[in-house]
């Protein structure tokens, strides 16, 4: 079943499968990155359980709902947010006299509290922060080679002929 | 254009020059290699291997990981921070690699949009 604006009608399971994961996906992945120093995971794999809520969105709701759902252009400048913040934590060594990526004020907080071991949990989150916006983006792109054009996509292209 | 030219050659050039001075001064550096320990003698004969500490750096790394960087997750602890090179190398990895997939899809879809026409 087909409506305006490219939007598809799916299944009924996957539509309600893919509303009830999408949450907890959201949810435990940035609950990953955040508790990255304390617990097992970090930056790279709750960065990516974000990113799958993209694909969930896509899967349930189409190409369309995603697209207006998620802002690309905000994704591709959040990505090198994240990998230059990494390299600024980097160079706090440098800056307070030691070498690249040591970490200096390792004596914050106590051990397991969630700000602690300095660098590391901050550094954690950057990388968490780029790979959830990298992947999602990349996710985004391939998602737009899978969909049908819809009309939006053509009048803008005229326009720029 | 010729100031830019001007600007580049100058800049390398200094980039030159500090390369060279890093070079002579590493080269007046203490060893980091003491040479106690014969490395081929050891490959070859390996009855007088150290395995006083089974464990290794894993052991190491287990038993003074708190007192170094206060992480209670040592695989954090390893990535962040003693292997922090190695993180930078392999998020710059993800970036290159997604601007790549970025010109390469865009430009498919635009091919796909004109094969349909």
């Amino acid at each position: 079943m087909k409506f305006k604006n490219g939007i598809t009608e799916k299944s009924i399971i996957v539509k309600s499968g893919a509303d009830m994961m999408l949450p907890f996906s959201v949810v435990f992945g940035i609950y990953i990155i955040l508790f990255g120093t304390v617990s097992p995971g970090g930056g790279f794999q709750g960065g990516v359980m974000v990113a799958a809520a993209a694909l969930l969105l896509y899967l349930g709701h189409g190409y369309g709902t995603a697209k207006s759902a998620i802002n690309t252009e905000v994704l591709r400048v959040g990505e090198a947010l994240g990998a230059t913040l990494y390299v600024i934590l980097g160079l706090c060594g440098i800056f307070l006299g030691a070498n690249f990526c040591r970490n200096i004020f390792f004596d914050n907080g106590a051990v397991g509290d969630l700000i602690s071991a300095g660098t590391i949990t901050f550094m954690g989150y950057s990388v968490g922060f780029k790979v959830l916006t990298g992947v999602s983006f990349l996710l985004m792109l391939m998602m737009s080679l899978l969909a049908p054009d819809t009309d939006e996509d053509e009048e803008e292209e005229e326009d720029e002929e | 254009m010729k100031a830019k030219k001007i600007v580049a050659v100058v800049s390398l050039a200094v980039i030159l020059a500090f390369g060279i001075y890093a070079v002579v001064f590493a080269s007046t550096l203490p060893r980091t290699y003491e040479g106690k320990t014969n490395v081929v003698d050891l490959l070859n004969d390996q009855t007088n291997y150290d395995v006083s500490n089974p464990g290794g750096v894993a052991d190491v790394i287990v038993s003074e990981n708190l007192e170094k960087t206060m992480a209670a997750n040592n695989v954090a602890a390893v990535v962040f921070d003693f292997r922090g090179y190695d993180t930078l190398g392999e998020s710059f990895i993800l970036l290159t690699a997604i601007a790549g997939s970025f010109v390469i899809l865009s430009k498919a879809k635009k091919h796909k949009k004109e094969d349909d026409k």
